[in-house]
């Protein structure tokens, strides 16, 4: 077959596996992962309050600027780097899906203690995961067709390695494996109007949960796949690092760059370089496999390199949080303290400003 | 930045041209919302009234009363005193008749702040000779006939001020390092309170080398009564570094925790347990899921932690280790660290933090004080990841002797030695000298002692006193009356108060906090006393807890449950199982048998401001109670 002429290695690797009828991921995980998706998506819902959205519409240039640098930026990143490494298309493609997903509910509980702003993070996490029912499918179609400098598109070099000679992005079924993605949400958000005690229980848990399960799964998936990483082209992995990273570059100097404070720009910049993982494996196995053994192989070949970010994206965001906590001390400690004496001495107080006169 | 200041009025007026429009204190208006004043307003105020006091007839280290809780008149009060070149004489409005007489007679004052009315009028009826001028300080009060308003002294002040009058600045350059900046009675546990004298000296060479940072940006919490001098000195500590002090007390506490949202906060042991009791209580009435959530989370941070200590030489060491078992421990933490550094990521993150929000969520640290803090709530902060920089000191030493940095915090000690302070330990019964002594193996480390300290902030003496003076004063050196240890780690560790000990007739030595600690763990117990003295076992009174027997379905007031048969059951099992070899006590420290008592300890009467248990007040109280519980062994 001429598919795997044009694979690379370790595409070739998951090829023969499949041949060997092992497949990346096994009859025990694919169910997990339907149940770390579900778990994880209600949780987030369980923190979506309206009231939320609706304060921070009010003030909504940060959720724009957010907004813009996760939906603008981060798929052209991810078509930037697969384009300058020449990926094949399989891993092309995964990787344009996961730049053009929206933000993982991970980023909350980074950007809350990179002491960013909390509030944003959320709103952006939950917008970026509404609108991604639109935005997701019209990014990969149009950065999956795109040809510059006289390359072929990468939908184009995929279809060439296809029997019937094309491939098309399946956009229907993404918007419907998205729309299936919301009704743990939605679930979540009844639960938190029902009873706030359990949808804090359903958060924690959800939190909890969804960890535990991404570890088990990296765990096992590499375990039982530890060729596959000796394998990897360094191009891949250095993508799959680079991806994140380049989101948390761009996020902040974006928002730097329109004046955003410090705190919202620490948000935007995790906002932007972490992606819902589990929803790219969702979205490769609903979507892009199938019956035929053909795009059976295309879709656990496309599962490596969300598998890679996954792994990736957790080591990189932990070490970005610690040096924007340590770099975000002092504006911290000042809109802190500033906020408390506005709340406590009246919003016309400023600090070291003539106050009101204490009449003693 | 920091101030150079020879005495409290220099630093005052350098804070003000430092710190200038920043808020210094702030306190909660009836209608529930904060006023702040800034630092440049507070100076001003201060300056006026000390021109009032001036003309009053205050001379420079005349005595001046000064009766009142936490409030900003009170510093407000302070600051004329120190710019006036005078001395006040602080104590609480929880202050008793007896007190009164005796505190504002031995010192002298011809001129008294008092907070309110009726303590204006306790004050009438002690019929003092000396004092000539009483100052109303409640701005809300209308002052009694022969009685002045600090707010009229205030605008006299600054009418004088207007005319040329520079009285104050004559004062200031007129202080000596020696003069003093208070007397401090102490409450005492027996006996006539004694007048502590602190100079300038003593508390500006505490104010230059306490080893913590804060800055204008930190929000300090205030709850414990400011003419104790570990507040004071506090609060004079947030002058000296531009930070804004927040006035709470007990009933606001949590709601103030939430709107202040301090970055320090200063207190005694109780408060810390109650704070550690009411997360727990929390915990238990979460969601199953929660609670285990806890449990996992707080063993992941205890091992992680457990392993960092150890890695950064903070892991209390009393008996010197040899250096392969070092090595060997080494490794095995190392190891351990490695492997839980991510889980530790992870819980913190996800439900620690949870808990240090009912804290605020921006506590730096928190800082214990004025009595020992059990290990278990050391540990329990520290690993819920609110370091607790313990301290340890007294009124006579203006107070710090040591305290733990967050370099230096080894659990279970009370830290290093404070900067230029000579420490010796002693043996209690020979006398003879522990640390530091060459002769000694290690120098006299890991050698229990009586501790004596020499430095800049031990005080001048007992004010009228020389006899006391003479007692725990000798060539400089302060004695403690503590019992200590100085760890391999160079750390003190205080092992109990010489004089709290008791000592049970076949001879053994037990210290009763530690046990009394482990019984105050219960929800459903207030206070506790252990007694013993002279017998052959111990037992313990115990008040029973209004609220905790509420969680559990049992109502009444203390006195209905003293009698209730369900709560007296429930003690008895607590005091049963909470000291016993299970929990590491000694057989000779268990506890025989117990009374409930019908009434709780008042702050003031049975207990100090502290909550530290005057024992021989509540001995001789219920001194029938505690006959009947060693009747049958006679």
């Amino acid at each position: 077959m001429n598919l795997i002429l044009l694979a690379s290695d370790v595409s070739v690797l998951i090829a023969q596996k499949l041949a060997g009828g092992t497949e990346l991921i096994n009859k025990l995980e694919k169910p997990l992962l339907g149940v770390l998706v579900l778990v994880i998506m209600f949780g987030m819902g369980a923190t979506l309050n309206l009231n939320d959205f609706k304060v921070a519409l009010k003030k909504p240039k940060g959720i724009l600027v957010g907004f813009l640098s996760q939906f603008g930026f981060m798929p052209a990143l991810a078509f930037g780097i697969s384009w300058v490494f020449q990926l094949d298309p399989q891993n092309a493609i995964a990787l344009i899906l996961i730049g053009c997903l929206p933000a993982g509910s991970t980023s909350n509980m980074f950007a809350y203690f990179s002491r960013g702003d909390l509030a944003l993070s959320i709103s952006m996490t939950s917008a970026s995961t509404l609108m991604a029912i639109i935005m997701t499918p019209i990014l990969l179609v149009f950065y999956g067709g795109l040809s510059i400098g006289g390359t072929e598109s990468f939908t184009t070099q995929l279809g060439a390695q296809m029997e019937g000679g094309k491939f098309v992005i399946p956009v229907k079924d993404i918007i419907v494996s998205l729309l299936v993605v919301m009704v743990p949400v939605i679930g979540g958000m009844i639960l938190l109007k029902k009873s706030p005690g359990w949808a804090k229980a359903a958060e924690d848990t959800a939190g909890f949960a969804g960890i535990l399960v991404i570890l088990f799964l990296l765990a096992s998936v590499l375990a039982r796949h530890s060729d596959l990483i000796v394998a990897t082209d360094w191009k891949i992995i250095l993508s799959s690092i680079l991806v994140g990273l380049a989101g948390f570059k761009f996020g902040y100097l974006f928002s730097w760059l329109l004046g955003l404070p410090p705190r919202f720009r620490r948000t935007i910049s995790l906002e932007t370089g972490i992606q819902n993982g589990p929803l790219a494996f969702a979205i490769v196995l609903l979507t892009f496999g199938g019956s035929t053994a053909e795009k059976n192989l295309l879709a656990n070949q496309m599962l490596w390199l969300p598998i890679l970010y996954s792994m990736f994206i957790v080591i990189t965001s932990s070490v970005v949080t610690l040096i924007y906590r340590k770099i975000g001390k002092d504006d911290y400690e000042l809109y802190v303290n500033e906020g408390v004496q506005k709340k406590l001495f009246g919003p016309h107080y400023r600090d070291g400003m003539s106050g009101p006169k204490a009449a003693v | 930045m920091s101030l150079k200041a020879k005495n409290l009025a220099e630093m005052y007026e350098q804070a003000a041209i430092v710190y200038g429009d920043r808020a210094a204190f702030a306190t909660k208006q009836k209608d529930k919302t904060w006023k702040p004043i800034t630092y440049k307003e507070l100076y001003q105020t201060g300056v006026d009234l000390a021109t009032s006091l001036i003309h009053l007839g205050v001379k420079q280290r005349d005595h001046v009363g000064l009766i009142a809780d936490n409030r900003v008149e009170w510093i407000i009060a302070d600051y004329a005193c120190q710019l006036s070149g005078s001395t006040d004489v602080p104590r609480g409005a929880d202050i008793t008749d007896d007190e009164i007489k005796y505190i504002l007679d031995h010192c002298g004052a011809k001129v008294a702040f008092i907070e309110n009315v009726a303590l204006v009028e306790r004050v009438k009826k002690a019929k003092l000779k000396s004092l000539t001028h009483m100052i109303l300080m409640d701005p809300h009060e209308k002052a009694p006939k022969g009685v002045l308003h600090i707010n009229d002294l205030i605008k006299d002040g600054e009418k004088l001020r207007e005319k040329g009058d520079r009285k104050v600045e004559e004062r200031v350059a007129g202080i000596q390092p020696d003069d003093l900046f208070t007397i401090i009675y102490t409450s005492g546990t027996t006996g006539a309170p004694k007048g502590v004298m602190l100079s300038h000296e003593n508390v500006i060479s505490q104010l230059s080398r306490i080893p913590i940072e804060i800055n204008p940006l930190d929000r300090i919490l205030s709850i414990l009564p400011v003419w104790h001098i570990f507040e004071r000195v506090f609060e004079m500590f947030a002058i000296y570094n531009g930070s804004c002090t927040y006035y709470t007390n007990v009933r606001a506490l949590g709601d103030d925790l939430k709107n202040v949202r301090p970055t320090f906060m200063g207190s005694a042991p109780r408060l810390w347990e109650n704070i550690h009791a009411k997360i727990l209580a929390n915990v238990e009435k979460a969601h199953p899921v929660r609670r285990a959530l806890f449990h996992i989370s707080y063993f992941c941070s205890r091992m992680f932690q457990g392993s960092t200590y150890f890695l950064t030489f903070r892991k209390l060491d009393l008996e010197g280790r040899n250096i392969l078992v070092s090595l060997g421990m080494g490794i095995f933490h190392l190891l351990r660290w490695v492997f839980f550094l991510p889980w530790y990521g992870l819980f913190n993150a996800s439900v620690l933090e949870r808990l240090r929000l009912a804290a605020g969520g921006d506590l730096k640290a928190s800082i214990s004080g004025g009595g020992a803090l059990p290990p278990h709530i050391d540990e329990f902060f520290n690993y819920i990841g609110i370091p607790v920089l313990e301290g340890y000191g007294m009124t006579e030493t203006s107070p710090v002797i040591a305290c733990r940095t967050f370099s230096r915090l080894v659990l279970s000690s009370v830290g290093p030695i404070f900067p230029d302070t000579e420490l010796r330990l002693f043996d209690i019964n020979s006398g003879e000298l522990i640390y530091p002594n060459p002769n000694k193996p290690n120098g006299g480390k890991g050698i229990k002692g009586e501790i004596h300290v020499r430095g800049p902030q031990v005080m001048r003496g007992y004010y009228k006193n020389p006899e006391a003076t003479k007692k725990v004063l000798k060539d400089g050196f302060m004695n403690t009356g503590d019992i200590g240890m100085i760890t391999f780690n160079d750390c003190l560790k205080i092992m109990g108060r010489s004089k709290d000990t008791i000592v049970l007739s076949s001879g053994e030595n037990v210290e009763p906090v530690p046990i009394e600690g482990k019984l105050l763990d219960s929800p459903l117990i207030d206070h506790v006393m252990v007694v013993g003295q002279d017998e052959k076992f111990l037992t313990v009174l115990v008040v029973p807890s209004v609220d905790g027997f509420k969680e559990i379905g049992i109502t009444g007031n203390v006195e209905e449950l003293s009698k209730n048969q369900e709560v007296e059951k429930k003690i008895s099992q607590i005091v049963k199982s909470a000291v016993s070899a299970e929990t590491g006590f000694k057989s000779f420290e268990r506890l025989q048998d117990f009374r409930l008592l019908p009434k709780t300890f008042e702050v003031g009467d049975e207990i100090t401001n502290l909550f530290k248990l005057k024992r021989h007040v509540i001995t001789e109280k219920y001194k029938k109670q505690i006959a009947d519980m060693y009747r049958s062994s006679k």
